[in-house]
C-alpha cells in the first residue's frame, strides 16, 4: 500500500489540522519567488523595514514625503521582502532502518510526508529525498499543494534494501543543493559517519532539524541469555551474552550516543528530537516537534 | 564422615565449568544495526570451539549447587553411640488411645516421630523389624538394614479404633530376639492400658512413652429392650468420665438417623453416669449414641445398638375362657393370639406343625396337658403336676408377701392391693423360682427356664382373685411375655466388641456369605454352614447378607473398653520390667551414625532457587514489575 493511499493517515481532517502548523525559520533566507517568509531582501510587504536616501530612477511613490516636509530631504522608505523558503526532508532509507516493529523506515516515510505537506501548504518550496547507498535520490524542488501527491507518490515508492553511506550521502545532497530553509533529516544515524553527515548538512546555511528514529527493540532491547546479534544492513553478527550488565550498559552507552549528537546540533543551532517508531503521527507534529519549535 | 563413593559425582564440577568454556550455540537475534553492540560487547571470540573461561556469578552459583548436592549425597555423618542393639524390634502401639488428639497435635504422630528417632539412633549394620500392634501384632518391615524402608513402614502407622493387646507383639518380639543375642525391643506407646502382656521379653524393653492428658469421655454402655410386648424401648446408656475433672457432655441418641432425645450428662471424674431413655419409637432399627462437643478422643463417643424385632408371635390360648386373659393377651403387639378349648388343643397343634407355623407361645388356663410342650408356656392356675412342679394342697385367702421390685417380671406392677380368694400349693421343681409369695411362703407367681425352655406358673385363678381387674394385671402379663419370648434378633448377637469374631452357624445350604461394613463388602466362605465373621475395625454396624442379598443379621460394633477411653498415658516402667534386666555389654555404646545432609541438601535447593529467581531474565523481570507496582501502590 502507498502512501497516498493511506487516507486514515493523511485524512481530510488532518490535512486541515496540518496546514494550521509550519515550518520554524529561524533564520531570515532569500528566495526565489514570492511567499510567506520574511526575506533578508527589501521588497513590498506592508511590514517596514528602514530608510535610504533617494538615487534616481527609484520610486516616486516609496518617498516618505512626511520626512522630506520635517528635514527637507528624500528618503525611500523600504519594505520587507516576503519570500518562499525551501525546505528538505531527507529520508535515510538504508536497511537498518527497515526494521523495528513499527518499521523505522516506514514511520520516517509518513513523517516525511506530513512534514512534506506542511511546507507545501505554506508555499514553500520542498525538496524530498532518500539518503542510501552513499547518493542522495529525490525530487527536484516542489511548490504548492497540488503536488503534494506527487511528493506522496515518491516516498512510498518501495526502496530495496540498502547500505547508508550517510556520510557520502549527505555530502551528495548538500552538494547538488538548491535554496535554503528548514532541513529535516530522518534518520537512525546507525552509520559510522553520522558526524561527519550532520557536519556537512549543518553547513549547507539551512536550519538543521535532526529526528532520530529508533525503533522500541533499539530502546529497550530483549537480548537472550545466548544470542548472536544478526546486522540488518551488513548480515554480520556479533555473539553476546544476554545479561543484565549487557543490556544496562547499551542503554547508557545509547543515552551518551544521543546526548552526543543533541549536543552537536545545539553547537550548529539545529534541533535534535529523538523520536521512538512507535510513536504517533499526531504526537509527533503536535506535541514534539512543536515544543522542540522544529514546527510552530 | 562420608560415604566416598558419592564422592565421584564431584566429577560434575568440571563438566559444569567445561560447558562455560565451550562456545555456546546461540540463538541468531536480528537487530537494525550492530553499530551500537559493537561497541559495547567484549565477548567477541574468534569461531573457536573453546572460550576463555571468565569470572560470572551463575558459574559460582552452579558449582556451588553442585557440590552441596554431591556431598549431601554423599551422606555426611557423625560417628556417635548408639544404646541400641544391632537387631531391634520396634512395636509401636495403634491401639484406639493412640488415636487421641494431644495439646502438642496428634498422639500417633508424636508416635510415629519418636519411632523415626529409634530408626535413626540405630547402630551402623543395625537391624529393625517395625511391628504395629493393636489387639495383634503386625509386621510391617522385617529384620532389614534399609532405613529408607524402615520409615517408610514408620510413616505409613495409623491408629486403629480396636482395643489394645500387646501380647501378639511381645511374643513375636520374644521369637525375634532369642534368634538374636544382640537384641532389644523399644515399644512406642502411651502405656494406657490396664492389660499387660501376658509374656515377657528375654531382651532389654524401651519405651517410649507419648501423649499428654487425660480430658476424654465415653460411650461405655448402651442396650436397647423391648418392654411392653415389643410396644415401648427402653435405652440404656452409660457414660464414664476418665479425666480428672467433672465433665457435662450432650448426649444424643438417633432412631435410624433421626435425633429423637439429647440431654446432658453430667460424670464425676473417673465415674460414670448412666441414663435411661424412653422416647425412642418402637418402630426405630438402629440407635445411635453420641456425645456432643469434643475432647482428645473421638472414636469412643459414637456407639451403636440394634432394636431387637418386635415380630408377632403365633400364641394359643388352651382355656374353656378366660376373658381377662384374652383381652391382656391380645393387647400386646407381638402375639397374634389364638385360642382353643383344651379337648381341641391336639388338632390345633398338629394342624399348626403341618402348616409350618407352630405357636411359639402356650398358655394353659385351668389345664395342664399330659406332654409338656416344648415352646414357652404359662400356666394359669394348673390343675395337676407340671413341668413346673407338684401341686400341694389349696390355700384359702393367702396374703401377698413383700416383692422384690427390681425383678423384671414384676416391672411397674404394684401387688399390694391384690386379693386372692384361693390358691394352689405348688412344690417348685429346679431351677424354677418364686416371684411372688404369700406371706406364709406359697408360691403365688413362679418363673424359670425349664429344658431350656422359659416357663411361668400362676398358682391361683383369675377368676378367684381381683387381679384381673387392677391396672396392674395388663402390665404383669405384658412382664411375663417379655420372659417368655425374649427378644432374638437374626444369627449374629446384638453387640460385639472392636476385633472380636464371631463364629457363624448359618443354613447349611449357603456356601457363603457376605459382610457388609462401612460401605465395603467382604465374602465370608462357609462350609456346612459354619465360617467366622472377622473382628470389625471400627465402630458401626456390620450386616451379614447371603449370596441373593438377603440380610440374614446385623451386629452392632462398639468399642466400649474403659482401659482405651482412659487416654492417660501409663506408667512406663510396668512395660519395662517385662524385658530382661538391664541392657547387656554387646548392647551398650555401639557404634550409630547421626546423618546430617537433609540441611546440605536444603541448601542446595534454595540456592536452585535463588539462582532461577536471579538469573532467568523472564522471571526476574516479572519479579521487578511485582515490586515496582508493589513499590508504587505504596
Amino acid at each position: 500500500m502507498t502512501l497516498a493511499e493511506r487516507p486514515q493517515l493523511f485524512d481530510e481532517a488532518f490535512l486541515r489540522r496540518l496546514e494550521q502548523l509550519e515550518l520554524a525559520s529561524r533564520r531570515l533566507t532569500a528566495g526565489r519567488m514570492k511567499g510567506e517568509r520574511r526575506s533578508i531582501r527589501r521588497g513590498q510587504s506592508v511590514e517596514f523595514a528602514d530608510y535610504r536616501n533617494y538615487t534616481h530612477g527609484d520610486d516616486l511613490r516609496q518617498l516618505d514625503w512626511n520626512v522630506y516636509a520635517r528635514l527637507e530631504k528624500l528618503f525611500v522608505k523600504l519594505f520587507v521582502e516576503e519570500e518562499d523558503v525551501t525546505v528538505h526532508v531527507l529520508v535515510d532509507a538504508s536497511r537498518s532502518m527497515d526494521f523495528g516493529e513499527p518499521n523505522k523506515l516506514d514511520f520516517a516515510r509518513r513523517a516525511a510526508a506530513a512534514l512534506a505537506y506542511l511546507g507545501l501548504a505554506h508555499l514553500d518550496r520542498v525538496s524530498v529525498a532518500f539518503l542510501a547507498d552513499g547518493r542522495a535520490s529525490g525530487l527536484r524542488p516542489l511548490r504548492g499543494k497540488a503536488r503534494v501527491f506527487e511528493v506522496f507518490r515518491f516516498l512510498s515508492e518501495p526502496r530495496s534494501a540498502r547500505l547508508t553511506g550517510l556520510a557520502a550521502a549527505a555530502r551528495d545532497y548538500a552538494g547538488r543543493m538548491r535554496g535554503t530553509g528548514p532541513l529535516i533529516l530522518l534518520s537512525d544515524l546507525m552509520d559510522p559517519g553520522y558526524l561527519d553527515a550532520l557536519r556537512d548538512l549543518a553547513g549547507t546555511r539551512c536550519q538543521l532539524s535532526v529526528l532520530h528514529v529508533l525503533a522500541p527493540e533499539e530502546l529497550d532491547p530483549e537480548v537472550p541469555p545466548d544470542a548472536r546479534l544478526v546486522d540488518n544492513e551488513t548480515g554480520q553478527g556479533i555473539e553476546v551474552t544476554g545479561d543484565d550488565d549487557l543490556v544496562g550498559r547499551y542503554r547508557s552507552r545509547l543515552a551518551d550516543w544521543q546526548a552526543e549528537i543533541s549536543a552537536f546540533c545545539a553547537r550548529r543551532g539545529g534541533a535534535y528530537v529523538a523520536v521512538p517508531s512507535d510513536v504517533e503521527l499526531t504526537d509527533l507534529l503536535f506535541d514534539v516537534l512543536r515544543r522542540r519549535r522544529v514546527v510552530q | 564422615m562420608i560415604v566416598p563413593l558419592a564422592l565421584l559425582g564431584l566429577a560434575s564440577l568440571p563438566i559444569i565449568i567445561a560447558f562455560y568454556m565451550l562456545r555456546l550455540r546461540r540463538r541468531d537475534v536480528p537487530v537494525g544495526s550492530t553499530f551500537l553492540w559493537q561497541q559495547l560487547v567484549r565477548d567477541v571470540e574468534a569461531n573457536a570451539p573453546w572460550q576463555r573461561l571468565r569470572f560470572s556469578w551463575l558459574l559460582v552459583v552452579q558449582l556451588l549447587i553442585a557440590g552441596l548436592l554431591v556431598v549431601a549425597a554423599a551422606r555426611p555423618f557423625l560417628s556417635v553411640q548408639s544404646e541400641l542393639a544391632a537387631n531391634v524390634v520396634l512395636i509401636v502401639d495403634t491401639s484406639a488411645s493412640m488415636g487421641a488428639v494431644d495439646p502438642e497435635g496428634e498422639r500417633i504422630a508424636a508416635a510415629r516421630s519418636a519411632a523415626r528417632k529409634v530408626i535413626g539412633q540405630l547402630p551402623v549394620g543395625g537391624r529393625v523389624t517395625v511391628v504395629a500392634a493393636d489387639q495383634s501384632a503386625h509386621v510391617l518391615v522385617s529384620e532389614t538394614d534399609d532405613r529408607a524402608a524402615a520409615l517408610a513402614a514408620v510413616d505409613g502407622i495409623t491408629a486403629t479404633q480396636l482395643p489394645g493387646d500387646l501380647t501378639d507383639a511381645f511374643a513375636l518380639a520374644s521369637a525375634l530376639a532369642a534368634r538374636d543375642a544382640d537384641s532389644s525391643v523399644v515399644v512406642v506407646t502411651d502405656a494406657t492400658a490396664d492389660r499387660l502382656p501376658s509374656l515377657g521379653i528375654g531382651a532389654p524393653i524401651q519405651v517410649e512413652r507419648v501423649g499428654r492428658g487425660n480430658r476424654n469421655q465415653a460411650i461405655a454402655a448402651l442396650s436397647v429392650m423391648r418392654r411392653a410386648g415389643g410396644a415401648q424401648l427402653d435405652l440404656f446408656v452409660a457414660v464414664s468420665n476418665a479425666s480428672s475433672a467433672d465433665a457435662t457432655r450432650r448426649l444424643e441418641i438417633y432412631a435410624d438417623g433421626a435425633l429423637v432425645d439429647a440431654r446432658d450428662m453430667s460424670v464425676p471424674a473417673g465415674q460414670r453416669s448412666e441414663a435411661l431413655v424412653s422416647t425412642v419409637p418402637s418402630a426405630a432399627g438402629v440407635i445411635e449414641a453420641r456425645l456432643a462437643g469434643s475432647d482428645q478422643l473421638t472414636v469412643d463417643d459414637r456407639a451403636f445398638a440394634l432394636v431387637p424385632q418386635a415380630g408377632a408371635v403365633r400364641a394359643l390360648l388352651v382355656s374353656e375362657g378366660n376373658s381377662y386373659l384374652e383381652s391382656a393377651l391380645a393387647l400386646l403387639p407381638r402375639l397374634e393370639l389364638y385360642a382353643i378349648a383344651p379337648d381341641g388343643m391336639a388338632d390345633a397343634l398338629a394342624a399348626a406343625d403341618k402348616d409350618g407355623t407352630p405357636y411359639g407361645l402356650l398358655i394353659f388356663d385351668r389345664y395342664v396337658p399330659p406332654k409338656p410342650p416344648r415352646v414357652p408356656t404359662l400356666y394359669v392356675a394348673p390343675t395337676s403336676d407340671g413341668p413346673f412342679g407338684t401341686l400341694g394342697k389349696a390355700v384359702e385367702g393367702p396374703l401377698v408377701g413383700p416383692t422384690d421390685p427390681d425383678d423384671p417380671l414384676l416391672r411397674f406392677v404394684d401387688l399390694t392391693a391384690l386379693h386372692i380368694g384361693r390358691a394352689r400349693t405348688v412344690n417348685l421343681k429346679e431351677p424354677m423360682r418364686p416371684v411372688v409369695e404369700s406371706t406364709a411362703g406359697t408360691p403365688l407367681l413362679a418363673a424359670g427356664r425349664v429344658d431350656g425352655e422359659p416357663l411361668a406358673v400362676l398358682t391361683f385363678a383369675l377368676g378367684e382373685s381381683d387381679l384381673p381387674l387392677q391396672v396392674a394385671f395388663p402390665l404383669l402379663v405384658s412382664n411375663l411375655t417379655d420372659f417368655l419370648l425374649p427378644a432374638v434378633d437374626g444369627v449374629l448377637p446384638p453387640s460385639v466388641a472392636l476385633g472380636v469374631p464371631i463364629d457363624l452357624a448359618l443354613d447349611p445350604s449357603l456356601p457363603s456369605a457376605t459382610l457388609v461394613d462401612n460401605g465395603a463388602t467382604t465374602a465370608i466362605p462357609l462350609t456346612g454352614g459354619h465360617g467366622t465373621l472377622p473382628g470389625a475395625d471400627r465402630v458401626g454396624i456390620r450386616e451379614l447378607r447371603d449370596p441373593g442379598g438377603a440380610t440374614l443379621g446385623r451386629v452392632a460394633a462398639n468399642l466400649f473398653d474403659p482401659a482405651e477411653s482412659n487416654i492417660a498415658p501409663g506408667d512406663p516402667r510396668r512395660l519395662v520390667e517385662m524385658g530382661r534386666a538391664g541392657p547387656s555389654d554387646a548392647v551398650a555404646q555401639q557404634p550409630s551414625r547421626a546423618e546430617w545432609w537433609w540441611p546440605l541438601a536444603l541448601l542446595g535447593l534454595a540456592l536452585l532457587c535463588v539462582e532461577w529467581l536471579l538469573f532467568h531474565r523472564p522471571t526476574r523481570t516479572r519479579l521487578n514489575r511485582i515490586l515496582g507496582r508493589g513499590a508504587a501502590a505504596r
